[in-house]
């Protein structure tokens, strides 16, 4: 038995060497879901909502903003579309396993590029409210010898997020696949005595492999993949804010 | 331009970094936040400005239909004030006058009675002496009978009737 754990599959390939995988397709298809969905939902508003279309788009909105400005403050308001952008896709790109694709924050490239974006932010922050120098000086703080460590513990935050995510994403395909192919052992080693067609049937039929998968993929798709999106989106949230507010 | 590549054969490793694939993450998350800001929230937040608008302008209708309720409702209280005052001094002037004009008809009717009083007595006074008079005469005659029978001798009623008369009225008085 050979089980086999790669990353996304590469469906074509542009110029200048780069690769279209299943990372990015799925991520636009994600992008064009919330899109579309995003589209219907506030199609033919009224004042006077006549909808329920419209009082879930409404409801969206107003929970975003207070999630967004009850952590951050009423003046980060403009940062809502962010938080919510990052979330939508955060949140189904992990949902999209459930229809048996391929998750893009299974791919670290992925979450690497949303850790960056939110530590260019703290960064900028940073140095919006200290100044180039007091935020060259806060990094040898407390002393000296300090500074590599601190420059250390800047880059930390963006590469603990990145794993995070894509190492709860991508260890649940893999513990999945494990677990699936051992139901498939399992399941020969069981049923796979059996004589003539019996046996046969066993081997193509894996009855085994029916109700547990689906356990584990409500606990790591669903609850692993919302928890994460909300976690990264806190994380965000908390550490730009944090970053504005230093001295 | 597009080289497909066999789909089983060609994956990346599971654990791979390529800096194509990190600046399309962020570019896919910089295009919904363009996306969500396009189709969610500029429309619902359009909308609910828009409602906001509508409330604050029917309160403020509100407010004014009742600041105009007020000061009608004081323009209406100034007249009925005005009016129950007029009522008032209508009244009071009715009733005045009415008083004037009873104690007018009294005071006729007052005199009225006096004058008819006074006739009467002057009229009382009149009979009064009239009869007098005729029982003055009545019995200087009876008198000068009674004299003259007493006397046997006419008395000549007009020779003595000076004297007669003197007599009756001590009698009469």
């Amino acid at each position: 038995m050979e089980i086999n754990i790669t990353g996304a599959k590469i469906l074509f390939e542009l110029p200048f060497g780069i690769k279209i995988t299943e990372t990015q397709v799925n991520m636009w298809l994600v992008m064009l879901g919330i899109a579309l969905f995003c589209a219907w939902l506030t199609h033919d508003m009224k004042v006077k909502p006549t909808s329920k279309r419209q009082i879930v788009a409404e409801y969206l909105v107003k929970t975003v903003e207070n999630f967004v400005t009850s952590n951050m403050g009423e003046k980060w308001r403009w940062f809502v579309p962010y938080i919510a952008a990052l979330f939508s896709l955060a949140l189904f790109s992990s949902l999209i396993s459930l229809l048996g694709m391929y998750p893009p924050t299974s791919d670290l490239n992925t979450t690497a590029g949303w850790a960056i974006m939110t530590f260019i932010l703290i960064t900028f922050y940073k140095i919006k409210t200290n100044g180039p120098l007091g935020y060259a000086k806060s990094l040898t703080e407390p002393i000296f010898i300090m500074t590599p460590m601190n420059i250390l513990g800047e880059f930390a935050t963006p590469i603990s997020m990145a794993f995070r995510m894509f190492g709860n994403v991508a260890s649940g395909t893999v513990v999945s696949a494990l677990i699936y192919a051992a139901l498939a052992v399992l399941n020969n080693a069981i049923f796979g005595w059996l004589p003539g067609i019996l046996g046969e049937a066993a081997e193509k039929l894996p009855i085994l492999q029916l109700g547990l998968p689906a356990l584990l993929s409500l606990y790591f798709d669903v609850f692993s993949g919302v928890l994460q999106a909300f976690i990264f989106c806190m994380l965000t949230m908390l550490y730009i804010k944090s970053a504005a507010e230093t001295e | 331009m597009l080289v497909p590549i066999a789909a089983a054969s060609a994956t990346l490793d599971f654990l791979s970094v390529n800096i194509w694939h990190i600046l399309m993450a962020i570019g896919n998350l910089l295009i919904l936040v363009l996306i969500l800001k396009k189709f969610l929230f500029k429309p619902v937040q359009k909308i609910l400005k828009q409602r906001e608008d509508e409330i604050g302008k029917a309160y403020e209708d509100a407010d004014k239909a009742l600041s105009e309720a007020k000061t009608e409702r004081e323009l209406y209280k100034t007249k009925l004030d005005s009016a129950k005052s007029e009522a008032d001094s209508l009244i009071a002037g009715a009733s005045k006058r009415a008083k004037q004009e009873s104690a007018e008809i009294l005071e006729n009717a007052r005199i009225e009675a006096e004058r008819r009083r006074r006739s009467a007595d002057e009229d009382i006074e009149l009979a009064r002496k009239k009869a007098a008079e005729e029982m003055r005469d009545e019995i200087s005659e009876m008198v000068i009978d009674l004299a003259e029978k007493v006397v046997e001798k006419e008395i000549d009623p007009k020779a003595h009737a000076a004297m007669i008369d003197d007599a009756i009225k001590n009698l009469g008085e």
